[in-house]
């Protein structure tokens, strides 16, 4: 190990700064063109010219042990500051497998509602096989829809009928079995109480009613409704209680929703991964250029510098689980769908758990490995810049390309959402693509024009280093990518059917006298005041004849709908009296929601890409604080030298943000997803106002929490190198 | 009362009287750990002395609050550090332009002023390079246009040829003391290498905090140096004030 003691040595004695003694002698030599000590120092002469020489002659078995032992030194002698972005990586990759988890939890638990809800919708079997029937029924209390499911055991010599999901046995006739939300049905004593199994969520309100198998309402068919998917089933002879998936179920846009979510979050949260690893490499680059430069191979260079990120990613995935798990109670309390949701269906379960922290362990040493690809191709990559990396315009016309692609294949067009998710990723790839360049042309044009130092400095900054500029901001830019497309593409709107006070019942054509009267009397009795008539909308959904009318009952009180609902029920075998807000319930829901996930995507996106901005601000100061020391020694005043950080971060993310927003606005105008409409009416500005006024509060902090690291390396820098 | 600095129950500076006149270049040399950077510190204000005062002509500047400091250094005085003190982003010209932006000089004034070192410095064709494209010697020499640009009455230099080879140093130092003494302003060096110290006009020896020895004057490589032998400087103000560090003494010797 003596050789390895000789690597530490010059490694933790090297210049960070550039120009630095053993990389500025090697930096000349190689250049050919100046005098040098390499004469008096051979070793070092020998590590140069021969760079990529193996560089200790250990025996290959003791090679990992040098790795890791070299990984080890370099972290714990990393200092305050190295410490810090240490620090700063580990959460970063905490909060990435946090909201990852959460993310995956989230599809997975729409799925698992989906399958909690599959026994609802029976599937069919041969009347010779079948042991029961099974219909589905929806009514309402306070505006909640109540899932009444009917079933009764077939006669005969058919084996005996499976107890349905969460309950212990097969009900039998004239037993109700409710949720614990549920209670109690109006005038019907409870049986039992449903377990969870019969639920996809805590608060879900369904009854299980037991009936022979003549009664009317498991003989009489009920029509189908398609904006009522799920709600109601006629009956249906069933073998056992596995159900079958309607695909254009209820749960079926929540997980579409999700997916999106996912695609739209999980960017963001790539771009923070490596923004972190890519911090905490930085620190650590010049310490590797000389590594490299004293002769470590480049597999050495990557091995150490995977190691560290991994050690850092894996810290910060694994209490990104713990986070997740923390959390799990809390998200389980967010009312989506109806309702808050079980723990159970949350819980992504130890396999994918597993493979997520795998995944950011990867996705973080991927990007650290890459952020180090200059340090591995040449030893003098990141000792010297000698100019300034040129963004070809290629970049542009690419994006432009992609734009155009996307509107020729979705303009009028209704788009898949696997479709939409690869368009996502496309668009995001494209906007990463031109990003740089972008930056690159901002930064030429600011550094001709600037009259300032502070200007001048930025313009320069951003000239020199397109891409790292690009990553900082990349987050608001991709978080404002999201917020122009989810402001264009709003949905909502009342519900076309009825109205909100008037119950309606499908009945045929040769009933509608009786229907009317019946309905008339119980609504006296029970000294309801309603007006009872008929008319020829659409509300409610019998058998499905087309014989059928609307008997319809306004009630004078909105406050005795419900009281009018339950002596209506059971006029007509299987069917429940409905609003037209009824009927659109599964919409109008959905629309709620899709409100509240708009808000939230934005809101974690552009939590995300503040966080990521704020790390790279952190991570900004930290590569740069000899400079910013040596300068404030030199007189320089520590605003102006504020000042050129905020103006560099701060006009990229200005015009990128707004160039991303356009971008979503643009794909979103020719969409029409789930009945939405492409308008920007005053929610909309509003949202997007919302959006980018937090977006700039956001960065200004960000660059404001990073300020005091600036004020302390800029005065605990002294003239020498470290 | 004389210029006193520790840090914590370490006496960094114990007692150090030491005045530079306007023109003069002092080495200040010593072993690691003696001080001399400290001293150097404390007569940049860069640090503040726990007693002791430093003056500038008449100015008593150890007692400026930050932003006079910070103002002070960047008109008054001009730095050489060892390396790293050039921005990588900029090219050279903007490097030796940027303190008198900072000082409110229009850009193109910055700029005209800043090409102006350059040919005087063996610097031609070198303005539009970046630190990266320049050599040690050449970055050195960029990083000494940037601390004379602004015409300051003393340059602090702390190792100036520390990360050169040998004739690259020599070259440095010669132009440095040149340059300095053409300009009529006080230099101060610190540094390891006699060889460089012999360009100087005095060498002050520190150890252990104290000023154990000055050698002065006639073995100087430097002494009897003239700007006119050396290179012809732009714009030089002649500056008449030096720098002192003492105890009761206020005045500067001019």
């Amino acid at each position: 190990m003596r050789a390895l003691g000789s690597v530490l040595k010059g490694a933790s004695s090297a210049p960070e700064g550039e120009g630095g003694a053993a990389s500025g002698a090697c930096g000349r030599k190689a250049e050919g063109g100046e005098r040098s000590g390499l004469r008096r120092r051979p070793t070092t002469r020998r590590a140069c010219v021969h760079g990529a020489a193996p560089q200790t002659g250990l025996p290959k078995h003791d090679l990992d042990r040098t790795t890791w032992t070299l990984t080890w030194r370099l972290l714990r002698g990393g200092g305050r500051h190295g410490l810090l972005t240490a620090g700063l990586s580990v959460a970063a990759s905490a909060v990435c497998t946090t909201l990852l988890l959460l993310c995956v939890g989230g599809n997975l638990g729409f799925e698992s509602r989906a399958t909690h809800a599959d026994w609802r919708t029976p599937a069919k079997v041969a009347e010779s096989r079948a042991v029961a029937v099974q219909a589905t029924g929806t009514t309402f209390r306070d505006g909640e829809p109540v899932t009444v499911i009917d079933v009764a055991e077939l006669p005969g010599e058919r084996g005996e009928a499976p107890a349905p999901p969460g309950m212990p046995r097969f009900p039998a006739p004239g037993e109700v079995w409710t949720s614990p939300a549920l209670g109690e049905l109006p005038g019907e004593e409870t049986t039992g109480t449903l377990g969870s199994d019969a639920l996809t969520r805590p608060g879900e309100r369904v009854a299980v009613v037991g009936h022979h198998a003549d009664d009317p309402e498991m003989t009489t068919p009920r029509g189908t409704d398609p904006r009522r998917a799920g709600d109601i089933v006629t009956p249906t002879p069933i073998a056992d209680f596995t159900g079958e998936r309607d695909p254009g179920g209820p749960h079926a846009p929540y997980q579409d929703l999700m997916t999106i979510i996912t695609v739209l979050v999980v960017i963001p949260l790539l771009v923070l991964g490596a923004s972190s690893a890519r911090l905490s490499v930085s620190r650590r680059d010049v310490r590797l250029a000389t590594l490299r430069l004293l002769g470590a191979a480049p597999g050495r260079i990557a091995g150490i510098t995977a190691a560290e990120s991994a050690v850092t990613g894996a810290a910060g995935a694994v209490a990104g689980a713990l986070g997740y798990a923390a959390l799990l109670p809390l998200a389980s309390q967010l009312p989506v769908a109806g309702g808050s949701w079980f723990v159970r269906d949350l819980w992504v379960g130890t396999p994918v758990l597993l493979g997520v922290l795998v995944g950011v362990v990867l996705m973080v040493v991927g990007s650290a490995l890459a952020g180090l690809r200059q340090v591995v191709v040449g030893p003098l990559g990141v000792v010297r810049r000698s100019r300034a990396p040129r963004m070809s315009i290629v970049r542009a016309v690419l994006f432009v390309v992609v734009l155009l692609v996307y509107w020729q294949l979705s303009d009028r067009r209704e788009l898949s959402v696997d479709a939409m998710t690869y368009f996502f990723a496309v668009i995001f790839a494209a906007l990463s693509v031109v990003g740089p360049w972008a930056v690159g042309q901002l930064g030429t044009l600011v550094a001709r024009m600037a009259r300032r130092p502070a200007t001048l400095l930025a313009g320069r900054r951003l000239l020199d280093d397109p891409k790292s500029a690009w990553r900082a901001i990349s987050g608001l830019a991709l978080a404002s990518f999201v917020a122009g497309f989810f402001a264009l593409f709003s949905l909502g709107g009342a519900p076309p059917w009825g109205s909100p006070d008037q119950l309606a019942l499908a009945v045929p054509e040769e009933r509608i006298t009786q229907v009317r009267q019946e309905a008339g009397e119980r609504l006296a009795r029970a000294d309801i005041e309603a007006t009872v008539g008929t008319n020829d909308d659409w509300v409610a959904t019998g058998t499905g004849e087309d014989t059928e009318r609307q008997v319809t009952a306004t009630v004078a009180d909105p406050n005795q709908l419900d009281a009018a609902r339950e002596v209506l029920t059971g006029l007509l075998p299987g069917q429940y009296p409905v609003t037209g807000n009824d009927v659109d319930w599964q919409s109008q829901q959905f629309s709620g929601d899709y409100q509240h996930a708009t808000f939230a995507v934005l809101g974690a996106s552009f939590a995300i890409a503040i966080t990521s901005t704020g790390i790279s601000a952190a991570g900004t100061v930290l590569d740069r604080r000899r400079t910013y020391g040596l300068l404030h020694l030199a007189g320089t005043p520590l605003r102006t030298l504020d000042a050129a950080r905020r103006t560099e971060s701060v006009l990229p993310a200005v015009v990128l943000t707004g160039g991303s927003l356009l971008t979503g606005i643009f794909c979103a105008a020719p969409l029409t997803l789930a009945g939405g409409k492409p308008e920007l009416d005053a929610g909309s500005t509003a949202l997007l106002a919302g959006c980018l006024a937090l977006g700039f509060v956001g960065l200004a902090g960000a660059s404001a929490a990073s300020r005091p690291l600036l004020r302390t390396v800029a005065q605990e820098a002294g003239p020498r190198p470290e | 009362m004389t210029l006193s600095k520790s840090y914590g129950a370490t006496r960094a500076l114990d007692g150090v009287d030491i005045a530079v006149h306007a023109g003069e270049s002092v080495a200040v040399m010593g072993p690691s750990g003696s001080g001399k950077s400290t001293l150097l510190h404390c007569l940049a204000n860069i640090e503040r002395p726990d007693s002791g005062q430093v003056l500038l002509a008449d100015e008593r500047i150890d007692e400026l609050r930050e932003p006079a400091r910070s103002e002070l250094r960047r008109t008054r005085f001009g730095f050489v550090f060892q390396s790293g003190q050039l921005l990588p982003e900029l090219p050279a010209v903007e490097n030796v332009a940027l303190p008198l932006m900072l000082g409110g000089t229009p850009r193109r004034t910055a700029e005209q002023r800043a090409r102006q070192w350059f040919p005087p410095l063996g610097l031609t064709g070198k303005e539009d390079s970046r630190p990266g494209a320049l050599s040690g010697g050449q970055a050195q020499r960029v990083a000494l246009a940037r601390a004379l640009v602004t015409d300051p009455r003393v340059v602090f230099a702390d190792e100036p040829t520390g990360a050169l080879d040998q004739a690259t140093g020599q070259e440095v130092i010669r132009l440095l003391t040149e340059v300095t003494r053409e300009q009529r302003a006080a230099l101060v060096v610190v540094t390891h290498d006699a060889s460089v110290a012999r360009w100087c006009d005095r060498t002050a020896h520190v150890r252990d905090g104290r000023l154990v020895d000055e050698v002065g004057g006639a073995g100087s490589v430097g002494a009897g140096h003239s700007g006119a032998d050396g290179i012809d400087v732009p714009d030089g103000t002649g500056c008449t004030d030096g720098i002192a560090v003492a105890g009761a003494r206020a005045e500067v010797p001019r």
